[in-house]
């Protein structure tokens, strides 16, 4: 099967952006310089940047 | 009996120590969470060794922690029924002497010492055989077997294992070696006499 780099949906995004506001509240290391103090605001941020190392697998049937 | 065994966990790596090596960590919180713990199948687990897989880590909801599924090897312990072991002497009460056995230590009972009326002398901490004047005190190597044993899982201090020493080939170790030069000596003098 050819691996296909999907684009993420809306709720992916949201859950990747969650859990990982989440470990930067609880005190995880950033990844990135940045100048805010929101850790949903470094998440997003993070996450455009595209230096997030979590992954989404896709469970259920394929749409 | 030690064992070495290989075994798979689920453990909670917490978003504040992310950022440092990931295996060093899990085998840092391997051992936190394992080591001087019970469990029934395994017994006493004595220490994780090394970590041989560590999986995917799993992101769950609510939680910015990440549960990994992890691959070890761990020396464990578990006294098992009928094994003979070697060990010395900690502590003697009024109704026995407790054993050291490694990671747990067992109860020698006044009853199971010998076949012989045994009483408790205070003053100077040992239990002696009234017919054979022999003595156990602190710090004395037994070589006892295993007759009961209850693990309990949720305070490790509490288990229990029951030993004997009423049984062949079993006793202090001065005793054993008393009785092997006896048994030599006995067979030395038959070999003598069915020579002359």
């Amino acid at each position: 099967m050819k691996e296909v780099v999907k684009k993420l949906t809306r709720y992916e995004r949201a859950r990747i952006v969650g859990a990982r506001a989440l470990q930067i509240s609880m005190g995880a290391p950033t990844l990135i310089e940045s100048n805010t103090t929101d850790p949903i605001d470094m998440a997003l941020e993070e996450l455009k940047k595209g230096v997030i190392p979590i992954t989404i697998k896709r469970r259920g049937t394929p749409r | 009996m030690y064992k070495k065994a290989k075994l798979i966990d689920t453990v909670r790596l917490p978003p504040e120590r992310l950022g440092e090596e990931t295996i060093a960590v899990l085998k840092d919180l391997l051992r936190d969470k394992l080591e001087g713990r019970i469990d029934k199948m395994l017994g006493s687990i004595i220490a994780v060794t090394d970590v041989l897989d560590i999986g995917e880590g799993r992101i769950l909801a609510g939680d910015g922690a990440i549960y990994y599924d992890v691959t070890f090897n761990a020396i464990t312990f578990k006294p098992e029924l009928q094994e003979i072991l070697e060990g010395k002497v900690v502590e003697i009460v009024e109704f026995g002497a407790f054993v050291g056995l490694g990671p747990l230590d067992g109860l020698l009972h006044v009853s199971q010492i010998a076949d012989d009326y045994i009483s408790y002398d205070e003053k100077n901490a040992r239990l002696v055989g009234k017919e054979t004047g022999r003595a156990i005190a602190e710090g004395d190597m037994l070589r006892a077997r295993i007759v009961a044993v209850s693990l309990n899982e949720r305070e490790p201090r509490e288990s229990k294992i029951g030993l004997t020493m009423r049984q062949a080939a079993l006793g202090k170790v001065e005793w054993l070696a008393e009785a092997r030069d006896k048994a030599k000596k006995e067979e030395e003098e038959q070999n003598a006499r069915t020579s002359v």
